[in-house]
Formats: structure tokens, C-alpha cells, sequence
């Protein structure tokens, strides 16, 4: 075991995947020469060499394009996107071309691409560098989606995703890069070292996509979060001395239904967290899977906590940002009906 | 017609519902404004609500025994005759018809709808699972949670207030619940078994007897006081009282040598907040007096009582016993205490274990006064003895501080005058 951040983590997967199998390739702006813009690439290209670890324009539908054409011809390409902000470009070659490819050629055709995209807010950085656009994936049939909450599950499903034959999109909570962070801006930062999640096996292991973990047992109700929201679920849940139950879903596509429905039907009641806007987002699709299996179990209304319906501010980033106070709100509402 | 709906108010300490204790007016009545509409019940005090507005009153919710929310439809009326005359509108005819029209076409849901008419429920998915496998019709059940919503909690207490089937013929569900339901004595009919409904204070009785034996560990601890000393200055304070002044029983002076006593042990004049897991010891002492009354125990509460000289004192406990027997006590004359006596005077047996009044930690039982042969000096002497059974909570009270306490009660009683000496 090391101790590792969810950069060096993210890092030894790719470099892992890289030394077993000659055809992983990554490609993207400034990941080989300069190492990332997060440093997630950091050595890859002094390693395997600029034919293996590419520096590409900046345009991110010919990111993925090019990554779906590595594919197609037997490479496995991890694509890395600047900012899940900067997605959109490529957002046509992902769904139309990358998600479709198997379906559209009967299974002749397959490109096991990975797009890695660093996602979420707390990091100041305004509408262009806080999105959390998990949904706009995860309802696009063909892709499996994926957003790990610390440095083991990043590597794990890194290299699950590489060698994976289909599309995978991982997104990288930005905020969680260099250590867990509860959702209170004024504390002082915590590395990952402290934590157990910081321990990180040096080699090759895969976290299996489908598969949710339950961070913390209890009794009292559920918590179904994922990323940065996870550890600012425990915060709020241990501040109200709640004995939550707090599941850490992982991989949104395929969704682990049973462990999911599972908990909240043996706690009855359930709150849903994510970063991202209310509005049609993942939390109204984990609300109605978990309705529709534990109904009969439900002590009180299901709540979702989450970013406000507009874009991601510049300013007033800690009343967008879903911080303990909005999840300690739903805890409240939820354990409040007898 | 112009309808008021009248909703359950606030009755004061955040009370969350109240029970329906007797209704003063039927449907088709026709009151003024302030003219007394129903009896309510909160955690211990009855309180007679009045009609907020002049009219007929159309409809009313619940029966007694049943639990109204705050917030909960309690009556309606139609103001539009708020000018006529009572006696113009209460021929009997008139009354039914409104009566019947309203039934017919309710304006708004009642909480407890009576029975045969449907009504829409407001319950968890979980609650109507549980009330379909216990065999429960949710539409008979009053809710207490909000907007009327039927709680986990409401639910169980319909499955425990639950009689056995009295045709017979077993009621759906009837073998999980038949469990917990005390069966009646085979071939038992009304005449022989008289069923008793466990509403009001009864209800509240129950359920905090059954919390605090439940959650407290009780320890009891009975000691012997030799009272002939109090017994004599008793004697001789009542026969120089002044013209008019009332007897002094024993309980004043238990009383103030009490309050002295808990200033050297105030372990045990403190509550215990389970929520937030903390002991919060008081500087004042109010010390509660379970009372006998018709409708059943109750604790009034002599606030300040460590202000109070000897006379006050027994005023004071009077007035606030007379209350609660006579209903006049207020909500907060009925909580607050901070320790509580129970004596039962001459019924108050030799020993006895009492049950701690929540959130306190320690009771003080006062057993009968009663001559004994007693040791005095190596020789027989007859002594008047008095025993003193009390019960704490040994989460917070150690043995040595609740025999502590005894002990300086029982020198404090045993030599009267220091109970008025100041140190």
C-alpha cells in the first residue's frame, strides 16, 4: 500500500494500464509534455513516449473523435477533457459516434474509449470550471458513467474503464484531487494521507463498475451520494448524530439498484445528494428507482439535496454549493414525519 | 352561505395536538363569538376553547378521546346567520337538515372521519403497510402529525386501543396483533368485562409511567425518621396560629427541609436532556407534588419553592393541589418542577418504590406517620416514625448522593429548627 492523492492515484492507473498493454494510448491539451493541467499525466509522456501520451489542439470534438477512431483500429484511448466544462464540443462525437458505435454496427464495431474529466465546484472557479454534467451522460444509452469519491476508487476504476471494451466516462471530482473536503470552505484543507481512502495499492487491481459502496452503515436512513457530496454527507449526518447509512453509488451507469433500495428499505427513509442542478438531474432518477422498489417502506418523502437551477456561480459559490447546512435541511425533513 | 373553518390554535409550549375532551355544541348550534365550543386537552391541562366567530356551527371533528393536531380543521361554521337569533335556528328539524346537508357535502376533511365514510388519509407508504398487515382502517385512526398526518406512533396506539372482535368473527390481520391484545376470559360478555378506553390524562399517565420505568434505572433507597421533635412543633404551630390560618400538615415541612438539603446535594435537583445528553442542574428549586385527582395523578408544581418561608410554602402547596383537582390549574402550573414528593398520608404504607417524574432525576416518597416502640438510650421509649422511600436515577445520582441526600433530609427533620436556621 502507498499513500496516495487522487492525482497520483488516477496516475498509477494509467500508468499501470500503459505498462501492460502497448495499445493504451492518452491523448489530450497538455497532458504529455506539460503533465496536466492537474498534473493527472504527470511523467506518462517522459515514460512511454510521444507516440503513446499525445498533446492535442485545443478542440474536443477532435479529441474524441480521433480517441474513437484509436479505437475502432485496436488501440485503447484515455481521453482526458480539460474541464467537464469544455465537454460540449464533443458532447455530438460521445453520443451520436463513441455511444453508438456497437449498437449501429451489430457488434462489429467497438471503441473502448476513456473520457476523463475533472468535474465539480468548490474550487473558485466560477461557471467555465465547475460543472458537474454526470447526467448529460448517464442518460445516453451506450455509456457507462462513473465519479469516484477518493483515491482507491479512482485508480480502481480507472483502470476498470481502460479495459473495459466500451465507453466509459469518468469524472473526476476536482476538489477531492488533493485531499476530502465536508463542504466547509473555512476549514483548512485535509490531505488524503489521513484518510483511509488515501491508502492506495501500488498495483493493478479494477473496481467493478456497477457496484455502490456503503461507506458507513446505520439504521436511521439512507444518504445516497456521490463525489465531493459523499464526504459532505457524513459531516452533516455525524454534526445531527444521525446513524445514517451513507452510500457512496460510484458508478452511476450501470447503477447498483439492489444496494441502493436495499438500505433504503431497511431504513425507510432516504436523502439524495449531488452537486449538480435539481432539476432533472441523477438524484430524480435515484428517487424514482428507490421509490419504485422501497414505496411500501418509506417513513417520509424522499429528499434530494443539490446545486440551485442555474449555472454555477462566480460569486456566492457557498450558497450554490450543496454544504452541509442543505444536507442537514433534508436529514431534518426526513427524519421529522413519525 | 359564508363558511369559517376554525383550526386547532396553538395551545402554548409548542403543544403539537391536543385531545378532544367534550364537545359543548353539536352541529346546527348557534353561538356567539367567545361562547364555549369545546373542551381540549394538552399534555395535562384542559383547556376550554371558545368560539373565535358568531355563527352555526356545521360541522365538528373528532369524538372525545380523540387526538386533534395543531393546525387540524376543528369546526366549521357559517357565519352568514351570525345576526339571527339562537332561538330562530335551533328547531330540531332546522338543525338536521343543516346537519345533513353538511354531512353530505363536507367542506373540508375532518381528521378522524367517523366510521363508513370515506375519507382521504394522510399516512407513509410504511404506516399503510403496516396498518393493512395489522388489519387497521387508517381512515379511523386520528393523526397527530402534521396537516393531520397519521403517524408510526398514531398507528400503534390504534393497534394497542384495539378490543378483540366483539361478534367473533376475527379481524383481518388479527393474528399478528393478536399477540400483544390481552385476550378476554373465554365466554366473557359486556355485562362481565367492562371495556375502559385509555384517552386524556389516563393516556398521558401511561405513557410517561411506562417512558420513565422504561429509560430511567430506578434505584430506591427507604430510611426511618424519628419525627416525635416535628410532630411537637407541628402540634404547637397549629394550636398558636393565628385565627383563620390553616392547619400545617407535614408536607411544608418536608418540603422546606428538602429544599435545604438539595443545597448539598444539587445532583439531585437537575433534569436530564436526552436529546442533547446533558445534565442541567437548576438553582431554583420547583418542586412538583404528585396529587390524587379524579381524573387521576397529576404533579403540580410549586415554583421557587426555596423563596417560600414555612406558611407560604403550605399556601402555595394548597393552591396548586386545589387546582389540579379542580381542573383550574394552567398548563404551566403542571410542568416545570425540578424534583418532585409524592406522599399519600395516612395511605402512604410503611415503604413504597416511586417512579421518577421525567425529566427529573430523584422523587422523594413520604411514607405514613405512625407511633412505634422504638430504642432510645438503651431503653424502649415510643417514638413517632415516619418513613421516607424515595428513587433516583443512577445514570446521574450515585448511591452515596442520593443517601446523602436522605441523611440530611432525615437530621434536617429530625431536628425541626435547623431546618429554619440559616448557617
Amino acid at each position: 500500500m502507498a499513500k496516495m492523492n487522487m492525482i497520483q492515484a488516477l496516475n498509477s492507473a494509467m500508468d499501470i494500464a500503459m505498462g501492460r498493454d502497448p495499445s493504451v494510448v492518452v491523448l489530450g491539451q497538455d497532458v504529455g509534455f506539460f503533465g496536466g493541467v492537474f498534473r493527472v499525466t504527470d511523467g506518462l509522456q517522459r515514460k512511454y513516449g510521444e507516440h503513446r501520451v499525445l498533446d492535442t489542439p485545443i478542440a474536443e470534438g477532435g479529441i474524441i473523435a480521433a480517441a474513437i477512431g484509436m479505437g475502432v483500429n485496436g488501440l485503447r484511448p484515455v481521453a482526458e477533457v480539460q474541464f467537464a466544462d469544455y465537454v460540449y464540443p464533443a458532447y455530438d462525437q460521445i453520443v451520436s459516434e463513441l455511444a453508438r458505435l456497437r449498437y449501429r454496427s451489430a457488434g462489429d464495431f467497438f471503441a473502448p474509449v476513456t473520457v476523463r474529466m475533472p468535474c465539480g465546484g468548490g474550487i473558485r472557479g466560477g461557471q467555465t470550471h465547475s460543472q458537474s454534467p454526470e447526467v448529460l451522460f448517464a442518460h445516453v444509452c451506450g455509456l457507462k458513467v462513473a465519479m469516484p469519491s477518493n483515491p482507491y476508487d479512482a485508480k480502481g476504476l480507472l483502470i476498470g474503464a481502460i479495459e473495459d471494451d466500451d465507453p466509459v466516462i469518468l469524472l473526476e471530482p476536482k476538489r477531492l484531487y488533493n485531499g476530502p473536503f465536508d463542504g466547509d470552505p473555512n476549514k483548512p484543507a485535509v490531505p488524503w494521507s489521513a484518510h483511509p481512502k488515501g491508502e492506495v495499492p501500488a498495483d493493478h487491481y479494477a473496481v467493478p463498475f456497477g457496484r455502490a459502496e456503503i461507506v458507513r452503515a446505520g439504521s436511521q436512513v439512507t444518504i445516497i451520494a456521490y463525489g465531493t457530496m459523499v464526504h459532505v454527507a457524513e459531516a452533516a449526518a455525524q454534526a445531527l448524530k444521525l446513524d445514517a447509512e451513507i452510500i457512496d453509488v460510484r458508478s452511476l451507469v450501470p447503477l447498483d439498484v439492489d444496494t441502493l433500495c436495499n438500505s433504503v428499505c431497511k431504513t425507510g427513509r432516504c436523502v439524495i445528494a449531488h452537486e449538480a442542478t435539481r432539476f432533472a438531474g441523477f438524484g430524480a432518477e435515484l428517487a424514482a428507482t428507490v421509490m419504485e422498489h422501497c414505496f411500501w417502506n418509506l417513513e417520509a418523502p424522499i429528499q434530494r439535496v443539490a446545486g440551485w437551477n442555474t449555472p454555477y456561480p462566480h460569486a456566492f459559490e457557498w450558497e450554490y454549493f450543496p454544504g452541509q447546512a442543505r444536507v442537514a435541511m433534508a436529514l431534518k425533513a426526513v427524519m421529522e414525519p413519525k | 352561505m359564508s363558511v369559517h373553518v376554525f383550526k386547532l390554535p396553538d395551545l402554548g409550549e409548542g403543544t403539537v395536538s391536543a385531545e378532544v375532551v367534550n364537545w359543548l355544541v353539536k352541529p346546527g348550534d348557534v353561538l356567539k363569538e367567545d361562547q364555549p365550543l369545546v373542551e381540549m386537552s394538552t399534555d395535562k391541562a384542559v383547556v376550554e376553547i371558545p368560539a373565535p366567530v358568531s355563527g352555526r356551527v356545521l360541522t365538528i371533528t373528532g369524538k372525545p378521546g380523540d387526538v386533534i393536531a395543531v393546525g387540524a380543521e376543528l369546526a366549521t361554521f357559517d357565519t352568514a346567520l351570525a345576526g339571527a337569533t339562537p332561538a330562530a335556528d335551533t328547531k330540531p328539524a332546522a338543525a338536521a337538515a343543516v346537519a345533513g346537508a353538511s354531512a353530505a357535502q363536507p367542506p373540508h376533511r375532518p381528521v378522524a372521519a367517523p366510521a363508513g365514510e370515506a375519507a382521504q388519509v394522510r399516512a407513509s407508504p410504511a404506516t399503510r403497510r403496516r396498518a393493512q398487515e395489522a388489519g387497521v382502517d387508517l381512515a379511523r385512526v386520528a393523526g397527530s402529525g402534521t396537516s393531520g398526518r397519521i403517524t408510526s406512533e398514531d398507528l400503534q396506539a390504534a393497534i394497542a386501543a384495539r378490543g378483540a372482535p366483539a361478534g367473533g368473527a376475527p379481524q383481518p390481520g388479527a393474528a399478528q396483533a393478536g399477540a400483544a391484545r390481552p385476550a378476554p376470559a373465554k365466554g366473557a360478555t359486556a355485562a362481565e368485562v367492562e371495556e375502559i378506553p385509555v384517552i386524556g390524562i389516563r393516556r398521558v399517565i401511561a405513557q410517561r409511567m411506562s417512558e420513565a420505568a422504561r429509560s430511567i434505572p430506578h434505584f430506591s433507597y427507604v430510611e426511618e425518621v424519628d419525627i416525635s421533635a416535628l410532630h411537637a412543633m407541628r402540634e404547637h404551630l397549629n394550636a398558636t396560629a393565628p385565627k383563620g390560618a390553616a392547619p400545617l400538615s407535614y408536607l411544608p415541612f418536608i418540603v422546606a427541609a428538602l429544599v435545604r438539603a438539595l443545597q448539598r446535594y444539587p445532583q439531585c435537583n437537575a433534569h436530564y436532556d436526552a436529546a442533547r445528553e446533558v445534565v442541567l442542574r437548576h438553582r431554583a428549586v420547583h418542586v412538583g407534588i404528585a396529587t390524587q385527582t379524579s381524573e387521576g395523578l397529576k404533579v403540580p408544581v410549586v415554583r421557587n419553592a426555596d423563596q417560600l418561608k414555612l406558611r407560604a410554602l403550605a399556601a402555595e402547596i394548597g393552591r396548586v393541589t386545589a387546582a389540579a383537582r379542580d381542573r383550574s390549574a394552567k398548563r404551566e402550573e403542571l410542568g416545570g418542577s425540578t424534583i418532585t414528593v409524592t406522599s399519600l398520608g395516612k395511605l402512604g404504607g410503611i415503604a413504597s418504590t416511586p417512579i421518577i417524574n421525567m425529566p427529573e432525576v430523584a422523587i422523594i416518597g413520604v411514607n405514613r406517620a405512625v407511633e412505634r416502640p422504638m430504642v432510645v438510650a438503651g431503653a424502649i421509649a415510643i417514638r413517632r416514625m415516619m418513613n421516607l422511600s424515595s428513587s433516583f436515577d443512577h445514570r446521574f445520582v450515585d448511591g452515596a448522593d442520593a443517601a446523602g441526600l436522605i441523611q440530611a433530609l432525615r437530621d434536617l427533620l429530625e431536628h425541626p429548627a435547623t431546618i429554619f436556621i440559616a448557617e
